[in-house]
């Protein structure tokens, strides 16, 4: 089959994160020829999604070849249900079933049981949200990707106050709506969100010229706001800390309110099927303008080779073939260390976890779609993002939920982000039919994530890096390199322009069209409604 | 190579957009020919309501078209074909519903669903509930919807409170809602009526709307929605209808009421007596309106000095109230009522408006100049005590005409009518004959002018009247003395007749021209 594939293309794209195959569809969409290629069977590398079996294997993998997942350490996956349910507690739940009790009992999970339902999950490895007004909605709209792609609205932010779980009042609707804040305080929200949305340039420079170096904490306080709207606004709107810079908090707080309204009562959008969807998204577009695909496919070497006129041209050796192009775009976890100038710093690592529980940590009417922003428990640690996701978005079996976790590494995941989730969870294991007011957690993952988020510059101006996925909530960074990265291949060229529908396509051998349809009898024309 | 794509450019798309639009313009003409030639024919048949029908689904807003498969409709019951109605009928909702997803606010396609509704002997109205349901699902604010609901409810009479917490829902969702509110506001009175008090509204439920009310008027002041629902709210307090004054003079009798009647209310709820004798006669009103606030007497009786004059009214709760009078002069007599403009809260909603005013205050404190919130304590004061709270009324207004110049206007009538209820309460204790304005604001309008129709004597100089206000002196049945002198008057030409001994309209100055002809016109002395 080798030989089927052409040796020469004007871009290769390696790695199928979210940079490379959003470069992949720019590239491709405005005519380049474009090869996509990734080292393992399937897409999105560190941002991919998996079901239970997949997730099972690349657990394997980091276990026992931690050389192929550099990025990925401290990996530490817990049970907390039995390989199998005992047969009498089986029949038990049946014969419940059999009384005429209108509500079905709670099902009862074992481990087996997550392997036979293991198609029913997709768990992200870097779970992100969308911001309903930012680059990327925007992106997707603008390029007709969105078509590819199905959304849930998440239907709630929630944040921990007074040591429990409360709704976090950000639109109009639920200041309107809460009985949690008085009525003055309502006011002075309404007014306090109102007015950061409302500010243009030069009343913002107004406004904060004397808060430059001062955190949005002391100005929220200079406001007169009460401390429970501090941390509303602080930690749940604006996703801060107590030294959060006035500015950034004021400008995190805009992005937010600016995105209510637009899908739903939230500002934040879900992928169906997992943040690891959007990747495919684009990588979908690049084929369908021609793009050439391979998985599987490693990559043993790469050379810069400079042919006359001062022209580049990139050789890579992979499965004993050497492919040229003028442009290589490459994920910083497929990139050889040589290629890339200078080593980039150390950053923060990330630590992660993820939890499939039997219900979600805060009852509500319809199933939630959950951000919850946990503010630092003290001040050396940090904000904890968790996002819930049930059934209804494709991500587990009925009657589970997941619910990742994501902050910055301070000692490793377990020590950062346990101690949050037996706030949120019942970790004990034990009877799953007892009624509890915090859902039981049935599984577990811990594990910490190199920060490769930094953009990184290469050895020659042929080489393109693109870095990994960062903490951050949302996809806004990936999306602003990617189009720098476009803009270095193709100066000039538009990024991701519209692409068509199919009733706007001609196809070429439609060109000559036949004789103009004639009405025979105007009779017979009459039928046709206007439309 | 084969299938590869190639995009339309704008030029071409546009070409192809206008070619299609000249060619379902051409389909459009030609069937409207058609369907015209068929009326014009009588050819009332299914092929004119499939003709029309084609139409409408993608024109819902064509009348016309509606009222043909109407009439076509009429002509099938009429010609008994009876068999095939309930279908014709399903299909004409059918079609409908087709339209309304192409336009949700086409007035003829709800009206021809209300139409057949109503003309079918087996209408399914939970069905018509939900589409209500999803059509306000899907625009909350759509007026058409509401509307339509309210006919549907009327029809089916669904639990009240399952309406009412309808409303709650959607004003959840979004409270910018007019049409929500007041579907609420109708609802409340008929689900909640206060039984034992006789107020509109049950306490508990009446401070609980309060509340919700408050709630969104402090989260988004500037939306007037939840404002014109906490005034009515506000004003939903229990009135009767009572007399206020009555004037017997030899000639005619008036009698003015504080709120407007019928000539029946007038002719059987009320009796003038004198000397133990009914005065006899035919009221009417003098503006000839139907309901009026002041209605005249004609009568035959002699008044003499020495007559002992008395009236009698049959109020709203059975009782019979009797009012007599006093001697004014000569041969006039005047009989007052005690007045009243308190709006009379149940204790329990007393208690939550003091409260909010409060809260107010608080916000207040913390932003001074904000219109709402001062207008909003402003009302609360002069609801739960006008008497007490008058001179800080007065204050705020004057602050709000400033820091609200586009709705000066406003303020400047509230402070004439509220400072005019101030005044009467003192005029109504004084036996004068004379009214004048005795506080410092200039008066923009004269509200409850027929409390004062027993004046001789009315001095309205000085104030900011203009020619608009002319027509209402003409509750002033029994003036004699009328000032309007520095007003700011520009015609006389809607200036009542009254039977006047002097008019004073010195100040006026765009009035030069007209007085000399008014002069001449007039049998009373005119002061310029």
């Amino acid at each position: 089959m080798d030989d089927d594939l052409p040796t020469d293309f004007q871009v290769i794209v390696v790695g199928t994160g979210m940079v490379e195959s959003i470069v992949a569809a720019a590239c491709s969409r405005i005519g380049k020829n474009v090869l996509h290629l990734d080292s393992s069977d399937h897409y999105g590398g560190l941002w991919a999604s998996y079901n239970f079996d997949g997730l099972q294997k690349f657990i394997k993998e980091v276990n026992e070849n931690p050389k192929r997942q550099v990025q990925v350490y401290n990996l530490a996956e817990k049970w907390y249900i039995e390989k199998e349910l005992p047969q009498e507690e089986n029949k038990e739940g049946e014969e419940k079933a059999e009384d005429a009790k209108p509500e079905p009992p709670k099902k009862l999970w074992s481990q087996t049981n997550f392997a036979s339902e293991y198609r029913k999950f997709n768990i992200d490895m870097t779970p992100k949200l969308l911001f309903s007004r930012g680059p990327l909605v925007e992106l997707l709209i603008s390029s007709n990707i969105a078509r590819y792609a199905e959304f849930r609205c998440v239907t709630r932010v929630l944040t921990w106050l007074n040591d429990r779980l409360m709704p976090v009042p950000c639109s109009r609707a639920d200041v309107f709506a809460t009985e949690a804040v008085g009525i003055v305080e309502k006011r002075q929200l309404m007014k306090m969100l109102t007015s950061i949305v409302g500010y243009n340039e030069e009343e913002m420079q107004n406004e904060f010229k004397d808060w430059n170096e001062k955190s949005f904490k002391e100005y929220l306080t200079h406001k007169g706001l009460t401390p429970n709207l501090i941390h509303y606004v602080l930690f749940a709107i604006a996703g801060g800390t107590n030294n959060m810079p006035c500015l950034e908090g004021v400008k995190e707080c805009k992005k937010f309110l600016m995105s209510l309204g637009r899908y739903g009562n939230t500002p934040f959008l879900w992928p169906m099927y997992g943040s690891g969807e959007l990747p495919q998204c684009f990588c979908r577009l690049c084929a369908v303008f021609g793009g050439v695909y391979c998985l599987n496919r490693p990559i043993d070497k790469v050379e810069t080779k400079t042919i006359d006129e001062g022209k580049t041209v990139v050789t890579i050796e992979s499965k004993s073939k050497t492919l040229n192009c003028d442009h290589l775009v490459i994920g910083i976890n497929e990139c050889p260390k040589d290629l890339i100038s200078p080593e980039p710093a150390e950053g923060c690592d990330i630590s992660k976890a993820v939890f499939i529980t039997n219900g979600t940590i805060m009852k509500s009417e319809k199933e939630p779609l959950t951000l919850l922003r946990f503010p630092p428990i003290t001040d050396d640690d940090n904000a904890v993002t968790v996002l819930e996701v049930g059934p209804a978005t494709g991500s587990c079996p009925k009657g589970l939920f997941v619910v990742y976790f994501i902050t910055n590494k301070v000692k490793d995941a377990e020590s950062d982000l346990l101690p949050i989730a037996e706030k949120i969870f019942d970790m004990s294991g034990g009877d799953q039919s007892a009624e509890s007011e915090k859902p039981k957690c049935l599984w577990s993952l811990f594990y910490n994530v190199k920060d490769t988020s930094a953009p990184v510059d290469s050895m020659n101006d042929s080489v393109h890096v693109c870095s990994g996925p960062d903490a951050g909530l949302d996809f806004d960074r990936a999306v602003e390199q990617a189009e720098q990265i476009f803009k270095k291949i193709c100066p000039g060229e538009e990024f991701l322009p519209r692409a068509p529908d199919p009733e706007e396509i001609v196809f070429e051998d439609d060109v000559t069209h036949g004789p103009e349809f004639q009405r025979e009898h105007e009779e017979e024309a009459e039928g046709d409604a206007p439309k | 190579m084969h299938g590869r794509v190639k995009v339309r450019t704008t030029e071409e798309e546009k070409a192809r957009k206008e070619k299609e639009r000249q060619e379902k313009l051409k389909v459009f003409e030609h069937a409207m020919q058609k369907i015209q030639q068929k009326r014009k024919d009588a050819e009332y048949d299914k092929d004119l309501l499939d003709l029309t029908g084609k139409v409408l689904s993608s024109n819902p807003d064509i009348y016309t078209l509606w009222n043909i498969r109407r009439e076509i409709l009429k002509i099938f019951k009429k010609n008994n074909e009876t068999e095939e109605l309930p279908q014709q009928y399903d299909a004409e909702l059918h079609l409908t519903e087709y339209c309304l997803k192409t336009n949700p606010k086409s007035y003829g396609a709800w009206h021809q669903r209300e139409w057949v509704l109503t003309t079918r002997n087996d209408p399914d109205w939970q069905k018509e509930l939900s589409l209500c349901n999803m059509y306000l699902k899907l625009d909350e604010r759509n007026f058409h919807t509401w509307d339509y609901r309210r006919f549907v409810v009327s029809k089916c009479n669904p639990s009240l409170k399952d309406e009412f917490d309808f409303t709650t829902d959607k004003l959840y969702d979004n409270f910018s809602n007019y049409s929500a509110w007041h579907y609420r506001s109708k609802i409340l009175v008929a689900l909640y009526p206060d039984l034992e008090g006789g107020r509109p509204i049950e306490d508990i439920h009446h401070k609980q709307e309060l509340k919700i009310v408050q709630s969104a008027a402090f989260t988004d002041p500037d939306d007037t929605s939840a404002w014109f629902y906490q005034r009515w709210l506000l004003g939903a307090v229990k009135t009767t209808t009572k007399v206020v004054v009555y004037v017997v003079t030899p000639v005619k009798i008036t009698i003015a009421f504080n709120k407007y009647v019928e000539h029946k209310y007038v002719g059987s709820k009320i009796r003038i007596f004198c000397n133990n004798n009914l005065v006899k006669g035919e009221w009417f009103s003098c503006t000839k309106n139907q309901f009026d606030v002041l209605w005249i007497l004609k009568h035959d009786t002699v008044i003499t000095e020495n007559d002992v004059i008395k009236m009698e009214y049959d109020m709203e709760d059975g009782n019979i109230q009797t009012i007599l009078s006093v001697k004014l002069n000569t041969n006039t007599y005047v009989g007052k009522n005690e007045i009243s403009f308190e709006r009379k809260y149940s204790k329990p909603v007393v208690e939550e408006l003091t409260t909010q005013l409060l809260a107010c205050r608080q916000l207040l404190a913390m932003e001074p100049d904000n219109k709402w919130t001062l207008l909003t304590t402003t009302v609360f004061l002069h609801c739960i005590d006008a008497k007490q709270n008058h001179k800080e009324v007065i204050k705020n207004l004057h602050t709000l005409k400033t820091i609200d110049k586009l709705r000066a206007g406003y303020y400047d009538d509230l402070l004439t009518k509220w400072s005019i209820e101030d005044q009467l309460s003192m005029d109504y204790v004084n036996d004068s004959d004379c009214f004048k304005i005795m506080f410092k604001d200039k008066i923009t309008s004269l509200p409850h002018l027929q409390y004062y129709s027993y004046c001789e004597t009315v001095d309205l100089s000085n104030q900011n009247l203009t020619s608009n206000i002319l027509p209402s002196l003409i509750i002033l049945q029994h003036c004699k003395k009328l000032s309007l002198e520095n007003n700011k008057l520009k015609t006389l030409s809607n200036l009542p007749n009254l039977n006047l001994e002097v008019i004073n309209l010195k100040g006026n100055t765009e009035l030069a021209q007209e007085v000399e002809l008014f002069k001449k016109k007039c049998n009373y002395t005119v002061i310029y």
